[in-house]
């Protein structure tokens, strides 16, 4: 991802992935993050891990503009300080419990997490819209031979046989999250094509992936 | 070695009732074991290199040792009460530290969120105070006057009621729980966590029960617990980090968590480090 010396962004998932009121798992090189979106719409990217007994936040639930652990129910404000701790339903949380939170932007339906202090905007994808996201069994590396290009300055792939297609890449812990764009002008049945074309290229990274791992 | 003052305790490895000849291969702190019936019955349990460890058969439980055990296993007194039935409730596997999951079984607060509608339920999410110890003389620790609302506390309840417990650790990887017995209001029914550390992030949990409930069919008492462990398991396989961190800074306890503040204060103490992370990191 474009780096500009104080941070980064990596696409974390697509805003479709998440309907308010739910909570999904997310990582960049922070490390693993709980991406849930509020009733009223706001998209928060919390670390996730709940600091009372080391439980994932991903696991939780979201209630109005609140993120619960699923253990005991501490809540969590869009701010990241702790606003509920039910077995204590009187107690008004210290500010000293608190989970570290990320920025998150959206834009183009895509979202968007900063990594440390980024001074710009996510990079600009205003001509493609979001399609699907997968998960592939391999690095960047891989991904790239198998498309046949390498990633720009954006961290998009644009496909060299259909250059209406473009994959944009996060490296995650152990695998790539990929989401697959496609040029906004085209039609359904290019939509299916493009989802077609990309579970083949996922075949051939996943396949060059463990061929190297052997 | 790893195992610490944890080598010279007493651990399930298996229900006596399933014993064969052939016998079954498991595992005690890292180390390969098999347990088997010998030809006249009695409990076996040897290492891959043929070391034979010691053998008690208590509640059910095949119990074994991979050091020598200073203390005889601990009582259950109730064990022996006329009247009680006693469930084998089975096995279940969970990635987990064998602490994490006893200190699991410790903590009430979890019931509305994890075990909805069955041990606990919103909006009765409150805990109030209750006393907890360290008896120095049984050298165990005891949680009492546990109360709390349960939407169904046992297979033989009916209705909401707020249950008393009692907890008591008498070793590191076990834990007693008295609760209030519905049908027998003066008796209290006894469950246990019996935890077979097969690795420091790995372990077998073995519930058992010795029950006034001479109504429920055996299967629905042993579904019922079941449900439970597994919904904690969800928990238990997600939680980071995998070791009980017994160093303070780590994981932020409340008044509700005395009994796992005691629970990780007596592991210290007593040098019972496995499956447990000493420097927060």
């Amino acid at each position: 991802m474009p780096f500009d010396g104080a941070g980064s962004w990596a696409p974390v998932a697509l805003s479709s992935d998440l309907p308010p009121g739910t909570v999904i798992p997310a990582w960049t090189s922070v490390g693993p993050i709980a991406l849930w979106r509020s009733q009223s719409g706001r998209a928060t990217a919390s670390s996730d891990r709940c600091p009372h007994r080391g439980m994932r936040l991903s696991h939780g639930f979201v209630r109005g503009e609140a993120l619960s652990c699923i253990y005991h129910g501490w809540s969590y404000a869009v701010s990241g300080g702790c606003i509920r701790i039910p077995a204590h339903p009187d107690l008004v949380p210290p500010e000293t419990i608190r989970v570290a939170v990320q920025q998150i932007e959206e834009a183009g339906g895509i979202l968007w997490a900063a990594v440390g202090q980024p001074a710009t905007q996510p990079p600009q994808l205003d001509e493609l819209v979001p399609l699907r996201s997968l998960s592939v069994e391999g690095d960047v590396a891989a991904i790239e031979a198998a498309a046949g290009a390498k990633i720009d300055a954006r961290g998009l792939i644009r496909l060299p046989e259909f250059p209406w297609i473009g994959l944009l890449l996060a490296p995650q812990e152990k695998h790539t999250l990929l989401l697959l764009m496609i040029d906004r002008d085209r039609g359904p049945a290019d939509r299916i094509a493009a989802s077609r074309i990309v579970e083949s290229i996922r075949r051939a990274a996943e396949e060059r992936h463990r061929e190297i791992a052997e | 070695m790893k195992g610490g003052a944890m080598m010279d305790e007493w651990y399930p490895v298996g229900l006596f009732s399933q014993l064969s000849e052939k016998g079954s291969k498991t595992w005690l702190m890292g180390e390969a074991i098999e347990v088997a019936r010998d030809r006249h019955g009695n409990a076996q349990v040897i290492t891959a290199e043929g070391r034979a460890l010691p053998i008690r058969v208590r509640y059910g439980h095949v119990w074994s040792s991979l050091g020598n055990p200073e203390k005889e296993l601990f009582a259950i007194p109730e064990a022996d009460q006329p009247g009680r039935r006693f469930v084998d409730v089975g096995v279940v596997r969970v990635r987990c530290s064998p602490l994490r999951a006893v200190e699991n079984f410790l903590d009430i607060a979890h019931f509305p969120f994890v075990h909805t509608d069955i041990l606990g339920a919103e909006p009765h999410t409150e805990v109030e105070n209750y006393k907890v110890e360290i008896r120095e003389g049984v050298d165990e620790v005891w949680a009492t006057q546990v109360k709390f609302y349960q939407p169904q506390a046992a297979k033989s309840a009916t209705g909401g009621i707020t249950t008393e417990y009692m907890y008591r650790v008498p070793a590191p990887t076990c834990s007693v729980l008295y609760k209030t017995c519905p049908p027998r209001p003066s008796e209290w029914d006894v469950i246990t966590l019996f935890v077979q550390p097969l690795a420091e992030d790995l372990c077998d949990v073995w519930p058992w029960m010795a029950l006034f409930d001479g109504e429920t069919p055996m299967t629905d008492l042993i579904h019922f617990q079941q449900t439970i462990f597994l919904q904690d398991r969800s928990i238990l396989e997600n939680q980071i980090p995998a070791l009980l961190p017994l160093d303070p800074g780590m994981e932020i306890p409340t008044r509700a968590d005395l009994t796992s503040v005691a629970y990780r204060r007596w592991l210290k103490r007593h040098n019972y480090t496995y499956g447990a992370q000493l420097v927060a990191q």
